[in-house]
């Protein structure tokens, strides 16, 4: 029996993909929190609404070439990152500070007494010194592996690999209860 | 705990150890509290992350994206692409002359059970340009036509919930371009509306084209 991808069939992909602006509004509105949220991580707070502009300009012409492979948020983030990345590097924030001060484990600041993890997230992650926020970002919430994350921010797996960690460590200093 | 361990748990708790290094720190944690706390947070902590989706912008940005993509749009109307294992010539010649004949369709069929006669959801109105475009508007009508005996032919292959999805995405689409008809009827001169419904007549034959090439793959 064959089952089709339910993002291929998804009736405002679709009609997106044919030209629809009504449809393609109701699939920003689904996608826009988590945009912003990877816009302001990515490249920080200054130009955030033009970036997430770009992004939604970028998928919009870039519909038609979805095949649902995967779901369509998955392939939407993935032409954010990409976007946002190629932004930041136009703006010549490029390799972000991978090899920040080694204190910023002890200078962390105190746990979190918000009592909901979730809602503390986003905070959290943006008090994490800039390497670690991206990789942190791009791994931890969008699912990279490290040898596409060297690829991406140009910088060595291993690099990867410690930046994750040192975010994890961070977090957990920030978070945990 | 020591620094020692502390530096792999992450890489242990991604799987990114060698089965050696692993089966060290996984012993390790039967005996240190404080390492088997420190793993338990990163899950936490990953978990959270992943299942975060964001705040909504203070700011409604969609009114100068709208700006930006209807200017876009201008430049390039976003396409599937049809080229490799797509609809066969005779399919593509006919979506493409019916893109420049915008609004101007025939029949909607629904995608019915293999062997029932597909009933007729929504007429095209009489056109002044339909004359001129007659033959564009056949060739559209018969490709969807074509793509939707193919369909009911196998539906068998497909299973409940595609065909559902189908079922249901055709009936939006068709819903869509009745309601544009509609409304041109009221307006005619709608270059809007034309545009909606040539973009819609579209979409209809790209989400047949997506069905019939899961039940095809060669068609």
């Amino acid at each position: 029996m064959l089952r089709l991808e339910p993002a291929e069939l998804e009736p405002d992909v679709v009609l997106a993909a044919g030209g629809d602006t009504e449809a393609f509004e109701r699939l920003y509105r689904r996608h826009v929190a988590k945009v912003s949220a990877l816009a302001r991580w990515l490249i920080g707070d200054t130009d955030v609404d033009d970036a997430v502009q770009e992004v939604f300009v970028r998928v919009w012409q870039k519909l038609g070439t979805f095949a649902g492979h995967s779901a369509f948020g998955t392939w939407l983030h993935r032409v954010a990152v990409n976007a946002l990345l190629r932004r930041r590097q136009t703006l010549g924030r490029n390799r972000a500070r991978f090899t920040e001060d080694e204190l910023a484990l002890e200078a962390a600041p105190a746990p979190a007494q918000h009592p909901e993890l979730r809602l503390a997230i986003e905070r959290a992650v943006a008090t994490l010194p800039a390497g670690a926020r991206q990789v942190f970002v791009l791994h931890d919430m969008e699912g990279y592996k490290h040898e596409e994350i060297a690829n991406l921010l140009q910088i060595d797996p291993g690099t990867s690999r410690s930046q994750l960690h040192r975010a994890r460590l961070l977090l957990r200093k920030v978070l945990a209860p | 705990m020591s620094h020692q361990w502390t530096d792999r748990l992450s890489a242990y708790f991604d799987h990114d150890l060698d089965p050696t290094e692993r089966a060290r720190v996984a012993a390790h944690l039967t005996e240190c509290a404080e390492c088997r706390r420190v793993l338990e947070d990163l899950g936490r902590i990953t978990t959270a992350a992943r299942a975060y989706q964001g705040e909504p912008p203070a700011k409604d940005g969609w009114p100068g994206l709208l700006r930006a993509i209807e200017a876009d749009r201008v430049v390039a109307l976003p396409v599937r692409p049809v080229a490799g294992r797509g609809l066969g010539w005779r399919h593509l010649i006919a979506a493409g002359l019916v893109m420049a004949a915008a609004g101007l369709g025939g029949g909607w069929y629904w995608f019915g059970r293999s062997g029932e006669a597909p009933p007729v959801v929504a007429a095209a109105p009489a056109s002044a340009g339909a004359l001129v475009v007659g033959l564009t508007s056949a060739a559209y009508d018969n490709a969807v036509a074509e793509l939707q005996r193919t369909l009911a032919e196998n539906r068998g292959q497909l299973d409940t919930a595609t065909v559902r999805s189908v079922e249901q995405s055709l009936l939006i689409i068709d819903q869509a371009i009745a309601e544009a008809r509609a409304a041109i009827q009221r307006d005619p001169a709608n270059g809007y509306l034309n545009g909606r419904i040539a973009a819609n007549m579209r979409t209809k034959l790209s989400l047949l084209r997506i069905a019939t090439r899961a039940v095809i793959p060669e068609a």
